[in-house]
């Protein structure tokens, strides 16, 4: 006989995986189909988070993780983990964004308008249960405007800039490939500005809001005003190896500017993010907002909100709790149990006689 | 130049799964990790199929030390049958054909989280411990930027005080596993969580350990023939869990690190950690031949 | 999937070089094989172009430029490769990291014949009490220069190469001259 079954951990592991598989069914590609187009907002998530701009394979992990978020990002992160870079494209700038969505909380109107664009801000959040009883939801057509709004739209920082209210950053020379890749050299701090960027990017949601809105409610120092919230789509222009630029398509991003009276100037946070998420980018921007000189260990520190808003990382460390952890538990009872016995023994040695 | 000269031929899958940049991450850096034993090395730790917090350092430097010949095997907690290990062992032999066993003896090489084995570790063989949270200093400073400081200018007077306000306060040191030790004289590394029980099987060993966390992205490393020393005052002495005079109920092993299992009676019963050391054991005294090591701990004691 | 993937030549090849260097370090003065003579493996197994190197002969720069690595001076460079012994005098100039940042020291390979010349006696981690070998063809005061230059935990990494022989020597091993 054996002290153990050595394939038992392998069937077990085995088993629970068709048991969580058994109940998603059948993937077929009618099925990716149908989540990537039901569900673009979900889908923009996933591909922020996993800083991986493919929609398919976004819809594929969904479905293969069965809508568990956290899966479904890992999977797309140790997808993208093991593919050559091909190529860099161009930079983008915000004046150049194909932009859908262009609001300011800064002012009434700014140059370019305010652009509403998609959005269910003033949506009664009533639920269509009609459809539940089998009828189906038709979608209003869209009034086009008279006068469509213009593609291209101007920063409102850049105006500020103008008109002495607030100094923009550097322009940041590094180009191409010198520009520092948070997937391929590690965080460490205080971090270079482009791993700040990069992480908030593909930061979780969730967790970006949390802190974001700890800093928000007043555990930061800066009140954010939303100078622009911005859903567009950027141009990806790459080389060709024989030397012709080119677009190789757009993609979905969404980008914030928050802005904060500082003396007599303005201070500014930002955040930009692939796929259409505002909540992101207007959190990431308030921690960005108020990460200069933040106390450390504050949740407006960088290295708090980087740490912890990473969502691989943080969920992936939350679960491993799971695992058997009897070595470590059984090394502590050692150490209480010693502890225990030597104090019971004192309580019964006598004092000593003076 | 065009597209093809610089990309590769299309491959379901790296050998090893890791790709050949993030192999050479791998290299570097645990190669300096060697050089300056037991500093923690920043490196570009990838995403792998598997979760974050679950062995992903590990993996990373196994999956760049393994080619078809390398006998690997793998634990958890000891054992060789932990799911956990069942699924790293399966991955590994997965991405790269190679064979594996549960014979400490014919390993090449080992990923453990949590244990060192009880069998002494030979000069050719290659441990690479799981580490969750690669800073002993996190207790008595969480930020990662102001301990790093601390290690530069070994500032450990911290880590002093706090075993001192253990000792005073409860009589002893109160650290279960992962106490931190000193490496080479300069730095305090963790050992990873494995039991104190195993620290000293890293004190001037003949096998090389490699510790890496994939989530914390940092690597250390103890090169053989290195000394790594608790963190003691001399007038209290370093004490391993008091396991020595323990018999495994199944196996009849004793005098080695158990598992403590609760009976229904109140009392407990002991299993040896160890597992395949349990199945040596086991099969041993059934009148098989078998090829036990030499162990480190001998009748309960660490052989000096 | 049931089949594996097999490795390619490339990746048995720097696969085999890695072990041999991994060993190198760790038992410092001992002579590990590398699977074939010269410093080329050595470039591919551990250069790219998250890399700054210095190469101090032109077949290797060749090398060194396919990695992607940036080609720099030896005082900006993570990697030297010299096909010839260089002047102890480098030692000076080369990167050691901080101490923060032990890390960022240089890792140097160079040329030697293993056998020959001086003896050295190493102490160190990786090396069983102390262990002595025989060095030759390097430059005159190379391991005072060496001795003088590094503060531990700053420094720097050598492996010496003699064909297919590697022997690595990291800044934690103590070399004297006898």
């Amino acid at each position: 006989m054996a002290y153990v079954a050595t394939r038992g951990g392998e069937r077990a592991i085995e088993q629970s995986q068709r048991l969580f598989r058994e109940a998603m069914g059948d993937i077929s590609a009618d099925r990716i189909q149908e989540i990537r187009d039901a569900m673009p907002y979900l889908i923009d998530r996933v591909m922020g988070e996993a800083s991986l701009y493919d929609e398919d394979l976004a819809a594929l992990a969904l479905a293969q993780a069965g809508g568990e978020l956290y899966e479904a990002i890992l999977l797309l992160r140790a997808w993208r983990t093991t593919q050559p870079r091909l190529a860099l494209a161009a930079p983008v700038t915000q004046e150049s964004l194909f932009t859908h969505r262009r609001i300011s909380a800064a002012f009434k109107d700014i140059p370019g308008g305010q652009v509403l664009g998609p959005t269910l801000d003033y949506a009664h959040r009533i639920l269509a249960t009609e459809v539940l009883s089998g009828d189906t939801y038709v979608p209003t057509p869209v009034d086009p405007a008279e006068k469509p709004a213009p593609a291209q739209q101007p920063s409102v920082a850049a105006w500020q800039a103008e008109n002495g209210l607030l100094t923009l950053p550097q322009a940041d020379a590094v180009q191409g490939n010198d520009i520092p890749d948070v997937t391929r050299e590690p965080l460490l701090f205080p971090a270079k500005r482009a791993h700040t960027l990069q992480s908030l990017a593909r930061a979780e949601t969730g967790g970006v809001l949390a802190l974001g809105y700890a800093a928000q409610r007043g555990y930061g120092q800066a009140h954010p005003t939303v100078n622009e919230l911005r859903l567009a789509e950027a141009e990806v222009v790459v080389t060709h190896p024989r030397g012709t630029r080119f677009s190789a398509g757009r993609v979905k991003v969404s980008q914030a500017e928050v802005v904060n009276k500082k003396g007599e100037q303005l201070e500014l946070g930002f955040a930009a993010t692939m796929g259409w998420n505002e909540v992101k980018v207007i959190a990431a921007a308030t921690l960005d907002l108020n990460s200069d000189g933040a106390p450390k260990g504050s949740a407006t520190e960088e290295e708090f909100f980087l740490y912890h808003t990473e969502g691989v990382e943080s969920s992936g460390f939350c679960i491993h709790f799971k695992l058997p952890h009897y070595v470590t538990f059984q090394s502590s009872l050692d150490a209480m149990r010693d502890a225990k016995a030597k104090k019971a023994a004192k309580a019964t040695t006598p004092e000593p006689a003076e | 130049m065009s597209l093809k000269s610089l990309t590769k031929d299309w491959e379901p899958m790296s050998y090893g799964f890791l790709d050949a940049s993030a192999k050479r991450e791998i290299r570097r850096k645990t190669l300096k990790a060697i050089a300056v034993p037991g500093c923690q090395m920043p490196y570009a730790s990838r995403e792998v199929p598997m979760a974050r917090g679950w062995g992903t350092g590990g993996l990373q430097v196994s999956c760049t030390l393994i080619n078809p010949k390398t006998t690997v095997k793998v634990i958890d907690q000891g054992a060789d049958d932990s799911v956990n290990a069942a699924s790293i062992r399966r991955f590994l032999a997965r991405v790269s054909g190679a064979p594996t066993t549960t014979d400490t003896l014919k390993a090449d090489l080992i990923q453990s989280r949590h244990r060192i084995p009880e069998e002494v570790l030979r000069e050719d063989q290659i441990l690479v411990l799981q580490v969750p949270n690669p800073e002993p200093l996190r207790p008595v400073q969480p930020n990662m930027s102001i301990a790093r400081q601390m290690h530069a200018d070994a500032d450990y007077g911290r880590m002093w005080l706090q075993l001192y306000e253990q000792i005073v306060r409860s009589g002893r040191v109160m650290q279960g596993a992962s106490y931190p030790s000193l490496v080479h004289g300069r730095f305090v590394m963790t050992p990873s969580p494995i039991p104190r029980w195993d620290v000293p099987k890293m004190h001037m060993a003949k096998h090389l350990t490699i510790l890496s966390a994939g989530r914390e992205k940092r690597i250390h490393a103890v090169p053989p023939f290195t000394r790594v020393e608790p963190l003691v005052f001399d007038d209290v002495p370093y004490r391993v869990e008091e396991h020595g005079d323990l018999t495994c109920t199944r196996s009849g092993a004793k005098g080695y690190f158990m598992n403590e299992i609760p009976q229904p009676d109140g009392t407990s019963t002991y299993e040896v950690s160890d597992s395949e050391l349990g199945v040596k054991t086991i099969r041993s005294s059934e009148g098989e031949t078998i090829d036990i090591g030499q162990t480190w701990y001998q009748n309960g004691e660490m052989a000096q | 999937m049931t089949a594996h993937p097999i490795p390619s030549d490339f990746e048995t090849r720097t696969n085999a070089t890695y072990d041999a260097l991994i060993w190198a370090l760790s038992r410092p003065g001992l002579v590990r094989q590398l699977p074939m003579p010269g410093q080329a493996n050595i470039v591919e197994t551990l250069v790219d172009r998250e890399c700054a190197v210095h190469t101090g002969d032109d077949m290797l720069a060749d090398v060194a430029r396919r990695t992607g690595a940036t080609i720099v001076d030896p005082d900006a460079a993570d990697h030297l490769f010299f096909g010839n012994a260089p002047t102890a005098d480098l030692l000076g100039i080369l990167r050691q990291g901080t101490d923060m940042y032990p890390e960022e020291g240089a890792t140097l390979v160079l040329p030697c014949s293993i056998g020959q010349g001086p003896k050295l006696r190493l102490t160190g981690p990786g090396v069983d009490g102390s262990l002595e070998i025989k060095i030759g063809s390097i430059a005159p005061g190379f391991w005072e220069k060496r001795r003088a230059v590094m503060r531990y935990p700053m420094g720097f990494e050598i492996f010496l190469i003699d064909g297919a022989q590697v022997i690595g020597l990291p800044r934690s091993t103590e070399i004297e001259v006898l």
